[in-house]
């Protein structure tokens, strides 16, 4: 039992360590690009057939976002591992007058204690802040019963404070850096 | 160019908050707002770490900024706290440091910096006794610093009793109490030990269920309000050691109990909580937007407290809201910052409504 | 929960983790086997760990141990999980050690068995007195049966390495004094280096800053160390029998220290300490035989080393439970470089009683400056000095515990309702009572270890054997390990 402990993620998913420099995003200029006028207020009057197509037209927005982003340490996408899938993303609210639009991001890492899960989650959170035009809010969480420390992990993926600072250490923000930009093929 | 825009407001309660100005002028998220002790100048902080320092010239409505503190911090700057006498600033950063700015050369300059916390520090507070002053950090810690007359600071105590990142630190209005909440889901409070002026830990609050963004004594330092990514708030109560009411309490440290939960009021984690020491009104920053004001109803019983939402200012800002602050002589002004990097001042007005 | 010391828990130096969860120690995977990305990584119904390589083949996957010193190797934090201690430093090993030994003796084997020697510090010895209700001296010789008993071959006190240490470093402090007379910048003030928890917070946040001030005089343990396992041979005449060696602490931080590769000795595969027990983890180990330290048999300490054989054990000093070093360093410096001022040794207590100072004044000027800080926010404040250059202390005796060693992280905590103070305050009467130590000069043991192995005062040897270096870690800047 002692040992089995002792077994370590890092065994099977080596260290490749990320050397790539990446165009830095001025954070700061980010807030003032975002239209500030988003109300949506006629969205109260939406027929049904209108408001699942614009929740639809929501979730691939989302997906198209998400999919295309880098596992930390393997060239392959989210997409390709199934870290991702379209059935993960819930549009939970197109917001109103009184509300704030809500989408909830479902993501299922690939072995359940990989020590990565956190790096995806920050990854999927700064991608999803600087493309959607929307101020959109957005709650990601892992897969019910897919990690060992699911619930720490959902925590600090959700916690806007600390993915702040974790953007602001140049080392960590190099890496989401690499791993969310688009390539051009 | 100010931009005002109109906001909708909730007219169902007994109260509004009518909005008074929409500052600008951070680039970035702002974090928190913080007024001077005489209610003439507050001061905001965020992600563009800077402090901004704004004022109303007499006889204007609109509040300027006058002066824009930089190079204090590398990193954002998470919070600003004022000392008692109003002539000293603590603005502490995510870059693990805690600027101290005084203003004996006619303007506020950074002369001292806290260092020792091994990351971003969240949050600073001054005690009301003006010589003492606490941080709090992700590295589970909350630090207590003295100042000396030559305004040196030493820490006086370094306390572990939280196992995870502590969000915030305020002192007691009174006392030399301090209050911690923490990411942990608790809150915790420290006194010193006389015996040998290390701080204690005497007491702990465990009810939220998740992370206690923020805390707020109300003006007799009998109650505690509190705020949580559960979405709810909190009133505690304190009990003295042989209270008439019969809580137990122990090792002769008054017991803290929570008498009233709020939930159901806010749909996303709430930031921040104000108390307002001259009209008793709660205020709550809220990450869907959102500004609330809640009231403790007249017939309210001490143990049994009862708070009703008077007030629910949709859409406030255009994004989260990360901090209220009260006005603490101009009752029921209100500042507020947001995400949308946005300072707004609020007033707030009782009336009764007839539908 | 965590068994290092307070200065240990701030994030990344202690974080209370499970390796398998958040250790970020990186390990070398040979990749040869496989082609890398094509493989996949299987869990197996037992649970353990395979890779399905693209033509299907199985292979399976190694798993890594994390050991104390991969923990001080690393920028990150010291793991207090169980299954790391277990491994090495623990009652548990120490026991199989013994009970191996004890195999071989019965089959007849006694060649192969290893020699066990036993150094028992003073404040461990105190605790469990205090404990069970014993006399100190008394407590020691119970402690010692109790060794002798299970099979320790020796058992000793720490009274030689004690001396070692207070003469060196007392050599150490007079030479850096006439540096920084001579112009050098980070000669003073020189701080002690006896604390290990003390080392591995410097050692990995304050780095190049602080390092330099550190005194490179070994610890009474490791100094100890050395002698167990470069002298002990000479005197046993026989330098293929393997020793352990078994040191009783009061602090679990001297784990960390025995554990550093600085005291590793890559020829001989062995550690100058091999095992480091506490107070806490004897007093268990006792009741787990359901016995008393009272109704253990005394035993008589061994006397290795040349010279008569001294018959105090356990002594005390003028100076602090923590070695004492600030006072004995300050008595010899002021007779050494100020011999016309009457030095007094009046200390007094500072900002709280854990921090000290003592001065030494010559024409109405202060000319030396020492001082005790004991406890993390005291250690704090001094660093701070240090760094913006306004430290004004030749010498400061560093502790990492709150009130210094007798009160050290091991020692037994108090039960039916005593209060931690209050069990400071009685091994601090205890300790003031027991008889004063001669002075370091005197003891003839060490005066012909330096002539004999040591080879003299300026030797090579002396200083490989007497003192160690400190190393600043490099933060760890790899995002794939970064906590955040």
């Amino acid at each position: 039992m002692l040992a089995l402990l002792l077994n370590k993620t890092k065994t099977f998913v080596g260290m490749n360590e990320v050397m790539v420099h990446g165009d830095l995003i001025d954070n700061v200029n980010r807030a003032l690009q975002r239209p500030s006028n988003f109300l949506n207020q006629e969205m109260d009057e939406l027929d049904e057939e209108s408001i699942s197509k614009r929740k639809q037209d929501l979730k691939d927005q989302v997906y198209d976002c998400i999919r295309t982003i880098k596992d930390p340490e393997k060239p392959s996408t989210l997409e390709d591992l199934e870290v991702v899938y379209e059935d993960g993303i819930q549009v939970k609210s197109l917001g109103g007058a009184n509300s704030p639009s809500v989408i909830h991001v479902e993501f299922n890492p690939t072995v359940p204690h990989c020590s990565l899960a956190t790096l995806i989650g920050l990854c999927m959170r700064i991608k999803l802040q600087r493309t959607l035009l929307q101020a959109i809010k957005v709650d990601i969480t892992i897969k019910k019963g897919a990690h060992d420390t699911e619930d720490e992990i959902n925590k600090q993926v959700n916690d806007k404070e600390r993915v702040a600072a974790a953007m602001e250490n140049p080392n960590l923000r190099e890496m989401v850096e690499n791993c969310i930009r688009e390539c051009d093929d | 160019m100010k931009v005002l825009y109109v906001c909708p407001v909730e007219m169902a309660a007994s109260g509004r908050l009518d909005l008074v100005d929409s500052l600008t002028g951070h680039r970035g998220r702002v974090w928190n707002v913080s007024w001077n002790p005489t209610g003439t100048v507050f001061a905001s902080c965020g992600e563009d770490k800077t402090v901004r320092l704004w004022t109303k010239s007499s006889g204007q409505r609109t509040w300027m900024n006058k002066t824009v503190l930089t190079d204090g911090h590398q990193r954002t700057i998470r919070e600003v706290a004022w000392s008692p006498c109003g002539n000293y600033l603590a603005s502490a950063s995510f870059d693990a440091t805690t600027a101290i700015w005084d203003r004996k050369s006619g303007e506020f300059e950074c002369n001292a910096t806290l260092e020792g916390h091994e990351n971003e520090v969240k949050s600073v507070c001054w005690a009301k006794s003006g010589n003492l002053l606490a941080t709090c950090s992700r590295d589970k810690s909350v630090w207590v610093w003295e100042t000396s007359e030559d305004d040196e600071y030493e820490c006086a105590a370094v306390i572990n009793a939280h196992s995870q990142d502590v969000k915030k630190v305020i002192w007691h209005p009174h006392d030399d109490i301090l209050a911690s909440s923490s990411y942990d889901n608790t809150i915790k409070l420290f006194r010193e030990d006389i015996s040998d002026n290390d701080w204690i830990n005497c007491g702990t609050l465990a009810s939220h269920e998740s992370t206690v963004w923020g805390i707020a004594f109300d003006k007799t330092g009998t109650r505690l309000a509190s705020c949580s990514d559960d979405k709810t708030v909190k009133i505690w109560q304190q009990y003295l050691p042989g209270n008439p009411e019969g809580v137990v309490t122990q090792s002769n440290e008054p017991t803290w109990k929570c008498v009233c939960t709020l939930s159901g009021y806010h749909s996303r984690v709430v930031y921040d909580i104000a108390w307002c020491h001259q009209t008793d009104l709660i205020a709550t920053a809220c990450g869907d937007d959102a500004i609330r004001v809640f009231k403790e109803t007249p017939s309210s019983h001490k143990n049994q407290p009862e708070f009703e939402l008077i007030c629910t200012v949709h859409r406030a800002h255009t994004q989260d809201v990360n901090s209220v602050a009260w006005n603490p002589k101009e009752a029921g002004l209100l500042a507020s910052a947001g995400d949308d990097s946005r300072v707004n001042l609020w007033q707030f007005k009782e009336e009764t409504i007839i539908f | 929960m965590s068994h290092f010391s307070g200065i240990l828990q701030l994030t990344d130096l202690d974080d209370f983790i499970t390796p398998s969860q958040e250790c970020i120690k990186p390990v070398k995977i040979d990749k040869s086997k496989s082609s890398g990305t094509g493989s996949k990584i299987k869990i197996q119904s037992d649970g353990s760990y395979v890779q399905l390589d693209e033509g299907g083949a199985i292979q399976p996957l190694q798993r890594v141990d994390i050991s104390l010193t991969d923990c001080l190797a690393c920028s990150g934090c010291i793991t207090s999980a169980e299954t790391v201690l277990i491994t090495q430093q623990s009652q548990d090993e120490m026991m199989r050690i013994f009970n191996e030994k004890r195999k071989l003796i019965d089959s007849g084997q006694i060649a192969e068995a290893q020699f066990i020697v036993v150094s028992i510090s003073m404040q461990p010895a105190l605790s469990l007195a205090e404990t069970f209700c014993i006399p100190p001296e008394s407590a020691l010789k119970k402690l010692t049966g109790y060794f002798k008993r299970l099979g320790a071959d020796l058992v000793v006190d720490m009274n030689v390495a004690d001396d070692f240490v207070l003469l060196e470093a007392q050599e150490e402090f007079i030479e850096r004094y006439r540096m920084k007379a001579d112009g050098s910048k980070s000669a003073l003030p020189m701080l002690a280096s006896s604390c290990p928890g003390w080392v591995c917070y410097a050692e990995k946040t304050h780095g190049s800053y602080i390092l330099p001030y550190i005194s490179t005089t070994k610890s009474p343990q490791q100094v100890m160390g050395s002698l167990v396992k470069n002298y002990l041979p000479q005197y046993l005449k026989d330098s293929n029998r393997p020793i352990y060696h078994v040191t009783v602490m009061p602090c679990y931080d001297k784990k960390l220290e025995a554990s550093r590769e600085d005291f590793f000795d890559s020829t001989t595969n062995t550690r100058d300490v091999d095992c480091v027990i506490t107070a806490i983890e004897l007093e268990q180990l006792i009741l787990s035989e359901r016995k008393n330290l009272a109704e253990e048999e005394e035993g008589e300490l061994d006397w290795p080393f040349p010279g008569e054989k001294s018959t105090l054990h356990l002594t005390s000093s003028l100076g602090s439970g923590s070695g004492g070093y600030a006072h004995h360093i300050f008595l010899h410096a002021a007779k050494e470089l100020f011999p016309d001022q009457q030095a007094s040794l009046e200390f007094k207590a500072l900002r709280n009683q854990d921090f000290q100072e003592v001065t030494l004044e010559k024409d109405g000027k202060v000319v030396l400056r020492f001082g005790i800080a004991n406890g993390f926010r005291n250690i704090q404040n001094l660093v701070q000095k240090l760094k913006r250059n306004k430290c004004s202390y030749d010498y400061v005796e560093i502790m990492a515990c709150p009130s210094g060693c007798l009160n050290g992280g091991a020692q037994i905590r108090p039960k039916d309702g005593t209060s931690p103070k209050e069990m400071i305050s009685k091994l601090e009467a205890l300790y003031r009572q027991l008889p004063l130590k001669a002075k370091p000069e005197c003891n003839d043991a060490v005066n012909t270890l330096y002539d004999t192995l040591l080879g003299g005062r300026n030797s090579d040897k002396k200083k490989a054997l007497l003192h160690t270096k400190y190393h600043a870690l490099e933060k760890n800047s790899n995002a794939l390990n970064i906590k955040w």
